[in-house]
């Protein structure tokens, strides 16, 4: 489901980074799955396992243009989706929420810029 | 217009209905139950070739993670209980059950799409608000079973529902009642009463859409919250689609915070393309 990753040294790799892939060791066998948040413990693992590269998803290097278009999208879709919910309405604030927390989950929004 | 249906002629029909093979019907009589003979049913379970392989497929998913990978009923029995093993079973032959293509306009994949994804957004509910989560994927595989039903019963009126739905962009449940006269909800429950679901699961399908009715169970609530999310993570991809309004007290009820759900998404996505893979190949 990962649009688009790069394969990084371990060197490189930082813990709350993604998987794009899963991890597998040399026999084949998962390590770990795709979308696993990386962790110092698991980093510290690598080498015993024999892993120097790990497939990390990308999170930026998409040119901007794109960026754009993918949140248009998503912000255009969640709109139709919700279009029965009144955000404002005060009897209907669970549905509004749910459209809030599933938009910034779709628009990668980071969680300490929430407003609340 | 069409006549009016009632939910007595919904139970009428019922037994027009396909059967789940015997061992499925068996094993969803016993959910209750604690002191079944499991290797009996399993052995019997595995004289059902097809089944036992999509069982299997499920149990060596990625969503139990276990080590080894199982080659027989008995062995799934072992590694992922006889609770969890039942709820493959039951999912994978519920899932090939209903005949395709009756009603014009009715998708069924996308159905099953909308049913899985909500099973699989359940159990990951259940496991944060450590509720039984096998009752919950289960509860959410089976929560709109009453709209197959009444596909299978009334195909030429659920067409007409379906058209009135797309001509007045109402939500589908406020169609049924209009068009049929009954909701997929009724049938549901005439569907739980005629399968001898449990009691927990009838709660669960009658509740799915009124978390807030008195009785109605924590485990409605689990299954109206993840029904909302599902549509409103564009699981099914349906053109169409539309997210139900979020009953504020089964919101209430489960207390999960941001941070929760934002990873509570993400799961549900990677679990649901596993699952669905293995149910509608």
């Amino acid at each position: 489901m990962t649009a688009s990753y790069h394969q990084i040294p371990l060197a490189q790799v930082q813990p709350g980074m993604v998987l794009s892939d899963e991890l597998l060791d040399v026999q084949g066998n998962v390590l770990l799955p795709q979308g696993t948040v990386l962790t110092d413990a698991m980093l510290a693992l690598m080498p015993r396992h024999g892993i120097a590269i790990l497939p990390i998803a990308s999170t930026d290097e998409v040119s901007a243009d794109e960026v754009q278009a993918t949140l248009q999208h998503h912000d255009q879709r969640l709109a139709h989706l919700f279009r029965k919910n009144d955000p404002d309405s005060d009897s209907d604030w669970a549905t509004a929420l749910l459209r809030q927390f599933v938009s910034d989950f779709r628009l990668g929004v980071a969680e300490e810029e929430s407003p609340e | 217009m069409s006549t009016i249906l009632t939910y007595d002629d919904v139970v009428k029909n019922l037994d027009d209905l396909p059967s789940l093979p015997a061992v499925v019907m068996e094993l969803l009589n016993s959910i209750d139950q604690e002191d079944v003979d499991i290797s009996v049913l399993a052995k019997k379970v595995s004289h059902d070739q097809a089944l036992t392989a999509k069982t299997l497929r499920l149990a060596n998913s990625s969503l139990y993670g276990l080590q080894v990978k199982v080659t027989t009923i008995q062995q799934a029995i072992t590694y992922l209980g006889f609770q969890t093993t039942r709820n493959l079973i039951t999912a994978a032959a519920v899932t090939g059950c209903f005949a395709e293509g009756q009603c014009p306009g009715f998708d069924h994949k996308a159905f099953w799409r909308h049913s899985i994804a909500t099973a699989a957004c359940a159990k990951v509910l259940a496991r944060q608000m450590r509720f039984n989560q096998d009752y919950a994927f289960t509860a959410g595989l089976l929560h709109d079973i009453g709209r197959l039903v009444l596909v299978s019963c009334f195909p030429q009126q659920y067409a007409e529902a379906i058209a009135h739905r797309a001509a007045h962009d109402c939500f589908m449940l406020d169609a049924e009642r209009t068009v049929l006269g009954v909701d997929h909800v009724d049938a549901g429950l005439a569907l739980a009463e005629h399968w001898n679901f449990s009691d927990t699961m009838r709660l669960a399908i009658g509740g799915h859409h009124d978390p807030e009715a008195p009785g109605a169970g924590f485990l409605a609530a689990i299954i109206h919250v993840a029904d909302a999310i599902v549509h409103a993570l564009d699981l099914t991809q349906v053109e169409d689609d539309l997210v139900p309004p979020v009953s504020t007290v089964a919101w209430t009820a489960l207390g999960l915070d941001k941070a929760v759900y934002l990873q509570l998404f993400r799961e549900t996505e990677l679990q649901y393309e596993e699952i669905q893979m293995v149910l509608l190949s």
